[in-house]
């Protein structure tokens, strides 16, 4: 909601990355207005600050390495990024999108402009956490009923069960482990495998 | 411009002011008081001993105009200083040609706020300095079951956003929303008249500006509702548009601004009876013809203490000036170019005039992007002693 992102915007911590000009004093100056906590930091650092909701970082071919490096460290997460750019050749394109930036501000920087992209950026990389949160929950439910097919399979074919009782089965053992669905299959699933190695090693 | 002993070349001053369309009244007031100020000016010699002289167009409420015209002013006819604009559409038309230029608009309206330009200096309220004090009254000598009509472009929109935002902080409800378009008829307003009547809200927050204006309130007198009750409230009807309108439509409702021509102290008494001498005895003094009498003011003492008309130079001498304006003293703030105003809420008597019912006696700073706008951030000691205090939703 429109509202909600302008509230979220207000107090958000922003760090600047861009050589202290005009320009960039001017930049940092317009966020303060806006109302956001601003920090501003040159030459490019060597890690990406853990408090910092949101970036905006001068996109300069000649710091193209350390720019790189600086947002390959996905593991934390990354923050918000708005990339500023002062040209649109494909290569300098490639590097904003290989940082992931959800937002660019073209030179000459003008105020005007600002903070519909802060709004913008901070709403798509709420979704993008969001569907990245969702996807992970999706993928854990999917492995895990794939392992638990996989049980019930090896316990039809070899025990002779029905898939009723091989699904019971899977269920008690869980519940007697005090463990998931997912864990007590991967268990039948192991043991099936190192029977079938002693089988086929001899 | 090159200084030579002797020279009488004039500053030149655009000026962008509505003869015609939809807000002709209130910015002919501000036309007006324009060549007044300058007027005043020359009269004391002018700026180091230069006279000004004013180069001004007639944009007719259009933006496109004001674009265009704009242009011709930066363009061709070289002035650097611009004074104008009323609406928020026509200053957005103007800025890039201002900025382009690097020239510097001066814009004596109220308007809606989160704008900022080094091309720009606001003279006019932010809705801190009108929104925000016209809530706390409301709320608290009224209600706070709002209902909202206005015109149909992004002023009225984004006013209202704000003040359903300070009515969901203080407990109250919008009940409803709606829109009529520019230069609105008495057929376009007959859908909120029926929802007031339906839904009985206690203040209704009107956004219409312009000659539109006059055709609400004479609606509202027509369905027979009662202001004491029910008053329209807002931040455009001024004393121009009080004048298309007849006393019995216009008592009882209720005005936010920084200016009345009402208002009771010498420099504003002062202001008022020159600008009738001036224009004729009935005339309108609005507050948007006070920022732009005071913004004249204010920027011929800043070229007086730079030297030079040049944008940086204007715009640094600014930051360092107070100047007595008719509603008090004014600066403005460099952090955002806009101006410290002193806030007042009137009400409309039986003869048309505004009487100030509110005066908190504080100079607001101006906070255009809202960073501050909670509902208690207001000064304590500026809430009138006789209203109680608004409450949170019991």
């Amino acid at each position: 909601m429109a509202i909600e992102i302008l509230r979220d915007l207000r107090g958000l911590r922003i760090e600047v990355m861009h050589p202290p000009d005009s320009e960039g004093v001017s930049l940092a100056e317009h966020l303060l207005r806006i109302g956001c906590v601003t920090s501003t930091v040159w030459p490019l650092p060597d890690e990406l600050d853990v408090a910092s909701d949101l970036v905006f970082v001068a996109v300069e071919h000649d710091g193209r390495d350390a720019l790189r490096r600086l947002f390959a460290c996905r593991d934390r997460g990354l923050p918000t990024v708005i990339a500023v750019v002062g040209y649109e050749d494909p290569s300098t394109l490639q590097l904003v999108l290989e940082i992931g930036a959800q937002g660019v501000v073209e030179r000459p920087i003008r105020p005007f402009g600002l903070l519909t992209q802060l709004a913008v950026a901070r709403s798509l990389w709420l979704r993008q956490q969001g569907a990245g949160r969702q996807v992970r929950r999706l993928e854990r439910k999917l492995a895990g009923s794939r392992m638990v097919q996989r049980a019930r399979l090896i316990l039809m074919t070899r025990d002779g069960m029905s898939e009723e009782e091989a699904y019971q089965t899977i269920r008690r053992r869980a519940m007697s482990k005090r463990a998931g669905m997912e864990d007590a299959a991967a268990d039948i699933v192991d043991a099936h495998k190192i029977v079938r190695v002693q089988t086929h090693g001899e | 411009m090159v200084l030579t002993p002797g020279a009488r070349t004039p500053w030149r001053f655009g000026v962008l002011f509505s003869r015609s369309g939809v807000t002709a009244a209130v910015e002919t007031t501000q036309l007006n008081a324009t060549i007044l100020a300058i007027e005043s000016v020359n009269a004391e010699g002018g700026i180091r001993g230069r006279p000004i002289e004013p180069v001004i167009y007639d944009p007719a409420s259009n933006p496109k105009q004001f674009h265009v015209l704009a242009e011709r002013l930066l363009g061709k006819d070289r002035v650097r200083l611009l004074f104008g604009c009323y609406m928020s559409s026509t200053r957005k038309a103007v800025l890039p040609v201002v900025e382009a230029y690097r020239g510097l608009l001066l814009y004596p309206t109220l308007y809606e706020g989160f704008e900022y330009s080094p091309n720009c200096i606001y003279t006019g309220a932010a809705p801190n300095q009108n929104s925000l004090p016209l809530a706390r009254y409301l709320f608290g000598r009224y209600g706070k079951r709002m209902l909202f009509v206005g015109s149909n472009y992004v002023y009225p929109y984004e006013s209202n956003r704000i003040m359903a935002e300070l009515a969901r902080q203080a407990g109250g409800s919008i009940l409803d929303e709606i829109y009529v378009p520019l230069d609105a008829g008495p057929r376009d307003f007959a859908k909120a008249i029926r929802e007031i009547g339906r839904l009985r809200p206690d203040v209704i927050f009107s956004t219409v500006v312009g000659r539109s204006t006059a055709v609400f309130y004479e609606a509202y007198r027509q369905a027979g509702f009662d202001p004491a009750h029910i008053p329209i409230a807002s931040l455009t009807t001024s004393e121009a548009e009080v004048a298309e309108m007849t006393p019995q439509a216009a008592r009882g409702h209720v005005t936010a601004a920084p200016f009345f021509d009402t208002l009771a102290r010498p420099a504003a008494e002062r202001f008022v009876a020159t600008y009738r001498h001036r224009f004729g005895a009935g005339s309108a003094v609005t507050a948007a013809a006070e920022a732009a009498y005071f913004q004249v003011t204010l920027v011929a003492g800043a070229i007086e203490r730079a030297g030079t008309d040049e944008l940086d130079f204007v715009r640094a001498a600014l930051g360092t000036l107070e100047c007595d304006a008719p509603q008090g003293p004014v600066q403005i703030d460099p952090s955002n170019n806009h101006t410290y105003l002193w806030p007042r809420v009137a009400e409309l008597d039986a003869q048309s005039r505004f009487r100030i019912v509110w005066d908190p006696g504080v100079r607001v700073r101006p906070d255009p992007y809202c960073v501050d706008q909670r509902w208690d951030g207001w000064p304590e000691q500026a809430w009138p002693g006789s209203l109680p205090l608004p409450t949170q939703v019991q």
